[in-house]
């Protein structure tokens, strides 16, 4: 469905250039404080490269669109709300950006930050 | 009782509050006020949302987040504050539900921190608690979106700390809030253009605003349980229903239609008018508003002088009430609600309510005749023939939907000289499941036999208070407590409406079924009876939950499941 064909051309949205657009949108939820590599290499290579997708991941499969969100998750907030809070979010600015329906968001909360301070 | 005190109700009330240091139980009663006021205003709220998916309802979610917070805390005698107000913050955190419920927690979860080691609220640790609640929401998010309740909840803490300089009072202080979260409330548009664009604030904000006027409204003792200004469309305006709510005094009705010159301020629009009279209803439709007002005869002209003020008045329609009181009193002791007619061979169904409510939706589902009566007030076998000796058929149906009319109904059946068969139907909702199977042109035995089978299609509650102290079905019940039916059998006695209900629903399985539908009797309040509904909603979310006038004496509820 990320290949659109017109009759001057085709469109073609790479799985990264959603991933952006997912990255930003779960940043701007609330309870999000940070997204998280899924595994050591990906760590490695965000500590490298500054990844703009960091923690977003976009796959296809035939026509069809899956995300996968690692976040962190600000320690105190309950994280049911907030994980679908994101998926909800997610869904909305990738679907108004790219006019197509995701068939599935995943978000795995990879980690809590307790941000505690003195008062 | 967990209701703490109505404030128009107390003299002196006012004086008192304001005198008495803020602590544990003192805050309890503004929390519940925060509650009461937010759930009175939430369908506001949810109509401004405008942010299709994120939060779906924002009002309802930040209800259910508030209410799971006040459950933890209603039943609570703590005087000491710091406990309170964590105990709220942690209510609030488990029961957050969405983005707003979610910030709404954090907010509260900043409150409990500002508020640990205090006996009391004074002014200064007022205004430290909304510091520390803004420092709090806004750790939850990375990239704060400004125009949200996040800025609200910014605004209110610098104004509150500014505010410290003039006053110490905590409800002082309180006053400054509100007034900057309305202030706050109304800028959101100008920061965030998805407001902008579908012209509304931000809901969220607003929702936040109400907690806090819900408080401030408490101390001031004004009511809690009319909402402010809403606005419907001009089609689902409906006048008939004010006719019922006509008080003392007020003997004229005003209904103006007019277009403002300058955008209306609903809320300044609504107290305006709320000094001249009362059942107002402001309609909108592309620009055009309708007013509707009852005013006493000495003010009749002021509403419309008033609206002439603020905008291009088109149409202007003025009734003495009084008369048309009248008038329906005369025709609804001749016609009460509307029944279905029968025709001349058909089968026709006669069926005994408790209430007018209860009356109005067997009549709407095709009972030809209602019998008034119920637990305490058995008509008698004459008055049921009465009603269907008359009728042009000979094919009849009676439901008594009560253990206590079915000898009498079974013995008007055997008097008349028309075919006539009851139904046992021991309750209202198995009488309204049995009336959903009659087919009035079908064959007599099979109907009758159909609607008898259907009495087993639904499980009923009845929920009433004890007239004596017994022991009944194994269950101990002293006189005043609530007691709770089902089908007919004694299952409890509590002393809350809330545990009664879902005690219930827990015993009759409510989980297997569809649909619950409460019928609410003539001696309960209907906030009341959207709290108990919210909770039920919040505990069986899979079901869909009807909520209908009853007006049934006696029985706080009866309760369907279907």
């Amino acid at each position: 469905m990320t290949n659109e064909t017109t009759p001057i051309g085709s469109i073609h949205v790479a799985p990264r250039a959603i991933a952006t657009i997912a990255y930003q949108a779960a940043l701007r939820s609330y309870g999000v404080v940070g997204m998280a590599s899924k595994n050591v290499v990906d760590g490695i290579a965000h500590l490298l490269t500054k990844d703009p997708t960091h923690g977003a991941e976009v796959s296809y499969t035939g026509q069809y669109i899956n995300i996968d969100m690692y976040i962190i998750i600000e320690y105190g907030t309950r994280i049911k709300s907030v994980a679908s809070s994101v998926a909800n979010t997610v869904r909305f600015h990738v679907e108004k950006s790219l006019g197509v329906p995701i068939n599935e968001i995943n978000v795995h909360v990879q980690g809590l930050r307790i941000s505690e301070f003195e008062s | 009782m967990t209701t703490p005190p109505q404030p128009q109700e107390t003299p002196g009330f006012v004086e008192k509050l304001r005198q008495e240091p803020i602590d544990g139980l003192a805050f309890k009663n503004l929390a519940f006020a925060a509650l009461t006021w937010l759930r009175t205003n939430h369908e506001m709220v949810n109509a401004l949302n405008v942010f299709p998916v994120p939060d779906g309802d924002t009002g309802t979610n930040m209800v259910l987040t508030m209410q799971s917070a006040y459950n933890e805390i209603k039943n609570s005698p703590e005087r000491s504050i710091e406990k309170i107000a964590n105990a709220l913050a942690q209510g609030a955190l488990m029961g957050a539900r969405g983005n707003s419920g979610v910030i709404l927690s954090q907010l509260w979860r900043g409150v409990a921190r500002a508020l640990d080691g205090k006996d009391v609220l004074d002014g200064e640790t007022f205004a430290k608690a909304f510091a520390v609640a803004r420092d709090t929401a806004y750790k939850g998010v990375v990239r704060p979106v400004e125009g949200t309740i996040l800025t609200v909840a910014k605004d209110i803490a610098s104004a509150t700390e500014k505010a410290l300089a003039i006053t110490q009072d905590p409800y002082e202080i309180l006053e400054i809030a509100v007034e900057e979260a309305s202030a706050s409330v109304e800028r959101t548009p100008e920061l965030l253009d998805v407001l902008k664009d579908a012209g509304v604030v931000d809901s969220g904000g607003k929702g936040f605003f109400f907690l806090l006027d819900g408080m401030l409204r408490f101390s001031k003792g004004m009511p809690l349980d009319t909402a402010v200004a809403s606005v419907k469309s001009l089609s689902a305006l409906n006048f008939d229903n004010a006719m019922e709510t006509v008080e003392e005094g007020q003997d004229y009705e005003v209904v103006v239609d007019f277009r403002p010159h300058e955008p209306l301020i609903l809320e300044q629009f609504y107290s305006d008018l709320e000094k001249m009279g009362t059942s107002i209803q402001i309609g909108e439709g592309e620009g055009m508003y309708r007013m509707h007002i009852h005013v006493p005869t000495e003010k009749r002209y002021e509403p419309i002088d008033y609206t002439m003020s603020i905008g291009t008045i088109t149409k202007v329609h003025i009734e003495n009430l009084l008369a048309q009181m009248e008038d329906i009193e005369k025709s609804s002791k001749a016609q009460p609600i509307k029944l279905t007619p029968v025709e001349p061979g058909q089968i026709a169904v006669i069926t005994v309510a408790p209430g007018p409510g209860i009356a109005n939706v067997f009549a709407s589902l095709g009972a030809a005749a209602i019998v008034e009566g119920g637990q305490t007030m058995n008509p008698s076998t004459q008055e049921i023939l009465q009603t269907f000796e008359n009728l042009p058929t000979d094919r009849i149906i009676i439901l008594p939907n009560n253990k206590n009319i079915f000898m009498a109904a079974k013995a008007a059946s055997e008097v008349t000289v028309k075919q006539a068969a009851v139904i046992p139907s021991r309750t209202v909702p198995q009488g309204l499941s049995a009336l959903l199977r009659l087919i009035p042109n079908g064959d007599f035995d099979a109907v009758v036999a159909d609607m008898e089978s259907a009495l087993g299609d639904v499980e009923t509650g009845e929920i009433t208070i004890a007239t004596r102290t017994v022991e009944i079905d194994g269950v101990n019940v002293n006189e005043g407590e609530i007691i709770v039916l089902h089908n007919g059998k004694l299952i409890l006695s509590t002393d809350n409406l809330t545990t009664a209900c879902l005690a219930f629903l827990e015993k009759a399985a409510a989980d297997d079924f569809e649909l619950i539908t409460l019928f609410y009797g003539a001696d309960i309040q209907k906030a009341e009876v959207n709290q108990i509904a919210d909770q039920i909603r919040e505990t069986y979310a899979d079901l869909e939950v009807e909520i209908q006038n009853g007006g049934q004496p006696h029985y706080q509820f009866i309760i369907s499941i279907e």
